[in-house]
C-alpha cells in the first residue's frame, strides 16, 4: 500500500526556556526545569517525542461527530501507542493529509486504512531498531502501550529509547495490520480529547477567532432567494456607533454562481462591518432596503408542494426491474399511498461565520468548515489564487449537519477582507442561518404496491417528485442526479420494481442535510410497509422479516450487494430490546423502522403514547447498529443518540416554508426543535463483528421519523403520510 | 463611549460600551472570554446562559446597564481547574458532541443544583427546557445532572 503520507523529517528543537508551544510542538517537563523535548516527526501525523509522548494529528474537521478522538485512536491503536501518553492535534487544511472532509458518514470509512497504513509504517521502524538492540527477532515483538515488547522474555523498550535508531530507517512501502482481534484501543468506551477545554470554556470555535486589527462584521442578505440588492439607505446605520463601513455583496461580481451554472446563487446582500460583533447586528438593523427581487420566482410552499404533485405523473424511470405493469394485472390487490416531507433547515448551533486575514502573500482563513477543499476551490475561483497562497485553518465547529459543506459564508468574509485589507471576521445572525440555509429539499413521495394473495408485495413503484439538491451539477432545467437513487431499498428484494423521479426548478436553495436522501425516502418506504403490514392484519415486524426473505447476499446494483443477514438480525435484536412482541396498553404503542446507509445496518424502534388530545409523548427508543468494528463505543453511541434525536425533532416540527420566494422561519421560536422534556432516553446496541467499520453520523437518523409515525398509529389509529407531524403551518 | 465596571468571575473590569450593548457580546468581544457563546440573540436558545447574582440568566438578552450592580459569573470562571461537581459529571459521561451549546448547559445545571440538590428527571426537564442542544446531548446532560447530584451529595 503506498500512501502519500511518507513525509519524513527529523526535528531537532533548539533549547527554548520559555515551555510555551513552539512551532506547534509542546515541550514536557522533565524532572523540575522544563526540558525542550526531541520530537521525531515520521510522517506528516504522527510524531513521538524523547519524553515518549506520541503527537497524533487529528486531520478531518471535528464538527460534533467525534473524528478528532476516532482516527487518532485507530493510528495509536495500530502503532501500539499508550492512549494516556498520546496528544492529539487538529490538523490544518493539507492536501497531503487525503480525504480531508466530513461529509457521508464517510470519514471512518475512507480513514481506516490511511490511518492504519500511517502508524505501522511507524511501528514497523520502531520494532527495526528494537529488534537490534534487544537482539530479538522482529517477528517476536510487538508493540504495545508505548513500548516495543518481547512477549517470551517480557524484555521491553519504550519508543522513546528506539527514536533515533528508528528514525534513520525508511518507512516499508506496504505494511500488514495488526489483528482486529488484539486491539486495546479501538472497541474501547473512550472519553473525547477536547472534553476538559470543552467543559472549562477554553475550547476555541471558529466564532471565536479574534486577530490583532480584525474587524467584525455581519451581512444582511436578501431574504428572498435569487434577490438581489437593490436601492438601499444606509446613513442611519452609518450613524451607528462603532460602525466603519458598508459594503454591497453582489456575487455575480466574483463569478456568482460558485457551485454550477444551474445552483441557486449565494445570496446578495449589505455587510456592516464595525468595532464589534454588537455595532455590525446594530447596524445591519438599520439600514432600509428596498430589495431586488425581479430574478426570483416568488414561490410559496403550496404552490411548490402543487408543482411536485403535477410531476408525480410526468417522470422519468430511474430503475426498472421487471415490469410492475404485469404485476399489478396479475395480483390479487394494489395499494398505494402519498407522502410528504418538508424543506429542513440545519441550524447548528454555531451560526455561519468566518474569520479571513486576506494579505498581499497569503489569504488565511479559520472556517467551520466540512470542506475545506471546497473552500480552498471557491477562494481559487474568486480570486485566483494559488493553493499555496491559501492557509485553511480548522477549528472546532459548533455543528454542522451538511449545512457546512457549503462556503458560501466563507467567501463573503474573504471579500470583505481583501476590500479592507484588513483581518475580518464575519458572524451571521441566527436570522441569516435560518432564512440563508441550503435546505433538506422538500418532496412527494407516491407508493404503490402490488400484493400476492398472502399479503406479500411482488410489485414496487416508488414515485419521487422535488426540487433536487443536484440540480447545481447539472444543466439548465435537469439535475446531474435525482432524490431518488438506483441502489434505493427495496432494490433487489421485489422482483417487479420501479422507481422513477419528476424534477421541479425551484429558487430554494437546496443541499445536503444529514443522511441527505434517505432522510425522506425511508420514511416513505417504512410508513408504507408498516401500513401494508396492518392492511394485510400481520404484525410490522412479522411482515417486514417475510419482505426480506432468508439471510443471503442480495444482487443490487452491480457489485454492490445487500446483506440481508446483517440487516435481519439487528431487527430481531431490536424486537428483544423493545420489548416489541409484550403488549401495551391502550393510548401507547409502538412503531419499527430499519434501513442500510453508507454500509451500516440501523433497526429503531420507538414507543409512544398519545392522549386523547393527540398530544405525542415519546417514551423510549431503542437501536440496534452494526457499523463493523466500533472505533469509539461512546462517540458511537453519541452519534446513535444525536442520529436518532435529529429525526424525531425534525419528525415532529421540523419545517421551512416559503412565502413569496423567502423562507418563512427566522430563528428557534418557528423553527422548533425537540428539548429536554421532549427528549426520550435512547438505548443502543451494537453488533459485535470484526467487519471493517462503515458510517456511523447518518444511519441512526432515517428511521427515527417512519418509526414515530408507525409508532402513533399503532397508539392511536392516525397514520402520519405528511411531515411534520406537528406542523404549524 | 461610556464606560461601565462590571464584577465578573470575581474581579472588576472597566469597559466602553454603548448602553444597550448585550452582556454576551460584552464578554466576547471586549473581554475575550468567549466560553459563553452566540446562538440565537434573542434568550431562546440558552447557549448565552452566564450567572448574575446566583441565578442562571440569558447574557444575549441583558444590556449591560443591567448588570451593574450584581455578580457575574462564566463558565471560565465555574472553576478553577473544570473540578466544579458539574463538570467533572460531564466529563465523566463524555456529554458534548459538538459543544459549542454546554457552556450554557453547565450554568443551567448549576443553577438547578444550587436550588434543587436531589432533581427528579421532572425538575431537570423543567429546568433545563430552554436549554437548546443541536446535537442531542439531551439524555447523556440528564445522566450527568444526576450525577453531579450524587457527587455533591455523598
Amino acid at each position: 500500500m503506498k500512501s502519500t503520507l511518507d513525509r519524513r523529517t527529523f526535528v531537532k528543537l533548539t533549547a527554548s526556556a520559555s515551555g510555551a508551544l513552539i512551532a506547534g510542538v509542546y515541550l514536557q517537563s522533565c524532572g523540575s526545569e522544563m526540558v525542550p523535548a526531541t520530537i521525531h516527526e515520521f510522517s506528516p501525523l504522527i510524531k513521538i517525542d524523547t519524553d515518549g509522548w506520541v503527537t497524533l494529528i487529528a486531520k478531518n474537521p471535528e464538527i460534533g461527530q467525534g473524528i478528532k478522538t476516532a482516527l487518532p485512536m485507530i493510528m495509536a491503536e495500530e502503532l501500539g501507542a499508550d492512549w494516556d501518553k498520546v496528544k492529539v492535534v487538529q490538523g490544518d487544511f493539507d492536501e497531503a493529509y487525503e480525504e480531508q472532509w466530513a461529509g457521508g458518514s464517510y470519514a471512518i470509512v475512507l480513514n481506516w486504512d490511511l490511518m492504519r497504513t500511517a502508524a505501522a509504517k511507524v511501528r514497523h521502524v520502531l520494532l527495526q531498531a528494537a529488534s537490534k538492540k534487544m537482539s530479538k527477532k522482529v517477528s517476536e515483538l510487538s508493540t504495545i502501550k508505548g513500548k516495543v515488547l518481547h512477549s517470551k522474555s517480557g524484555e521491553a523498550l519504550p519508543f522513546e529509547t528506539l527514536l533515533l535508531e528508528a528514525s534513520k530507517l525508511p518507512l516499508p512501502e506496504t505494511v500488514e495490520f495488526k489483528p482486529t482481534d488484539s486491539f486495546e484501543i479501538v472497541g474501547k468506551n473512550t472519553p473525547q480529547v477536547d472534553l476538559g477545554q470543552l467543559v472549562n470554556g477554553e475550547t476555541k470555535f471558529s466564532i471565536d477567532v479574534k486577530l490583532p486589527g480584525m474587524v467584525y462584521a455581519t451581512v444582511l442578505k436578501n431574504p428572498v432567494f435569487e434577490g438581489g440588492v437593490g436601492e438601499y439607505d444606509d446613513t442611519e446605520a452609518r450613524m451607528v456607533n462603532g460602525v466603519i463601513d458598508i459594503v454591497e455583496l453582489d456575487n455575480t461580481a466574483y463569478g456568482g454562481r460558485l457551485l454550477g451554472p444551474n445552483s441557486p446563487n449565494f445570496v446578495n446582500g449589505i455587510a456592516v462591518l464595525a468595532n464589534s460583533t454588537w455595532s455590525a447586528f446594530k447596524g445591519a438593523g438599520k439600514l432600509d432596503v428596498v430589495w431586488d427581487t425581479s430574478g426570483s420566482r416568488k414561490e410559496n410552499t403550496d404552490g411548490i408542494f402543487e408543482r411536485f404533485n403535477l410531476q408525480l405523473t410526468s417522470t422519468a424511470i430511474e430503475r426498472k426491474d421487471g415490469d410492475i405493469h404485469r404485476a399489478r394485472k396479475t395480483e390479487a390487490s394494489n395499494f398505494e399511498a402519498v407522502y410528504q416531507v418538508p424543506f429542513l433547515a440545519h441550524i447548528p448551533m454555531e451560526p455561519m461565520n468566518c474569520t479571513v486575514d486576506f494579505r498581499a502573500d497569503l489569504c488565511e482563513v479559520w472556517a467551520p468548515t466540512q470542506n475545506p477543499k471546497a473552500l480552498q476551490e471557491g477562494l481559487i475561483k474568486l480570486f485566483g489564487l494559488k493553493p499555496e497562497q491559501i492557509k485553511i485553518h480548522l477549528p472546532r465547529v459548533g455543528g454542522a449537519f451538511g449545512r457546512r459543506y457549503y462556503v458560501d459564508y466563507a467567501m463573503d468574509t474573504a471579500i470583505l477582507s481583501k476590500k479592507i485589507g484588513k483581518p475580518v471576521k464575519l458572524t451571521w445572525t441566527r436570522e441569516e442561518d435560518i432564512q440563508h440555509d441550503w435546505y433538506r429539499p422538500a418532496s412527494i413521495q407516491k407508493m404503490v404496491a402490488s400484493l400476492d394473495e398472502s399479503g406479500m408485495v411482488t410489485g414496487w413503484q416508488h414515485i419521487l417528485a422535488n426540487a433536487s439538491r443536484k440540480t447545481c451539477l447539472g444543466r439548465e432545467g435537469r439535475p446531474a442526479g435525482t432524490e431518488i437513487d438506483e441502489y434505493e431499498f427495496p432494490a433487489g428484494f421485489v422482483p417487479d420494481l420501479q422507481f422513477e423521479y419528476g424534477h421541479v426548478m425551484s429558487d430554494v436553495p437546496l443541499g445536503q442535510w444529514r443522511a441527505v436522501g434517505l432522510s425522506a425516502t425511508v420514511f416513505a418506504i417504512h410508513s408504507f410497509l408498516s401500513e401494508l403490514a396492518i392492511l394485510n392484519k400481520m404484525d410490522p415486524i412479522d411482515y417486514f422479516l417475510k419482505f426480506l426473505g432468508p439471510a443471503r447476499m442480495v444482487p443490487v446494483v452491480g457489485d454492490d450487494e445487500f446483506d440481508a443477514g446483517r440487516l435481519i438480525e439487528v431487527v430481531q435484536k431490536v424486537r428483544h430490546n423493545s420489548n416489541w412482541d409484550i403488549p401495551l396498553p391502550k393510548g401507547k404503542g409502538r412503531g419499527f423502522a430499519a434501513t442500510k446507509l453508507s454500509g451500516s445496518f440501523v433497526a429503531e424502534v420507538v414507543t409512544v403514547s398519545v392522549d386523547e388530545n393527540e398530544n405525542v409523548t415519546i417514551l423510549r427508543v431503542d437501536a440496534v447498529v452494526d457499523c463493523g468494528i466500533v472505533v469509539n463505543l461512546s462517540g458511537a453511541k453519541a452519534q446513535v443518540e444525536g442520529g436518532i434525536l435529529e429525526g424525531l425533532s425534525a419528525a415532529l416540527y421540523g419545517e421551512v416554508t416559503v412565502k413569496n420566494g423567502a423562507a418563512e422561519q427566522s430563528n428557534f421560536h418557528d423553527y422548533r426543535w425537540i428539548r429536554m422534556d421532549e427528549a426520550p432516553e435512547i438505548h443502543v446496541e451494537f453488533i459485535a463483528n470484526n467487519l471493517p467499520p462503515r458510517g456511523l453520523g447518518e444511519p441512526p437518523l432515517p428511521p427515527a421519523a417512519p418509526a414515530l409515525a408507525n409508532a402513533i398509529f399503532a397508539a392511536s389509529g392516525k397514520r402520519i403520510r405528511k411531515l411534520p407531524i406537528l406542523s404549524t403551518k | 463611549m461610556p464606560s461601565y465596571t462590571l464584577t465578573i468571575n470575581a474581579t472588576k473590569r472597566t469597559v466602553s460600551a454603548d448602553s444597550d450593548t448585550p452582556l454576551l457580546w460584552i464578554l466576547r468581544d471586549n473581554l475575550g472570554l468567549t466560553g459563553t457563546k452566540y446562538g440565537c440573540g434573542k434568550g431562546i436558545c440558552g447557549t448565552c446562559t452566564v450567572h448574575y447574582n446566583g441565578n442562571a440568566v440569558r447574557s444575549c438578552a441583558l444590556p449591560i446597564t443591567s448588570v451593574l450592580e450584581g455578580n457575574i459569573v462564566t463558565i471560565e470562571g465555574l472553576s478553577e481547574k473544570e473540578n466544579h461537581s458539574v463538570q467533572q459529571a460531564w466529563m465523566e459521561l463524555d456529554v458534548p458532541q459538538c459543544g459549542y451549546c454546554q457552556s450554557g448547559q453547565i450554568m443551567a445545571a448549576v443553577d438547578l443544583l444550587s436550588k434543587n440538590e436531589n432533581p427528579t428527571d421532572k425538575d431537570i426537564n423543567a429546568a433545563m427546557q430552554g436549554m437548546l442542544c443541536r446535537c442531542g446531548t439531551y439524555s447523556r446532560i440528564r445522566k450527568a445532572i444526576h450525577l453531579a447530584a450524587n457527587k455533591r451529595n455523598k
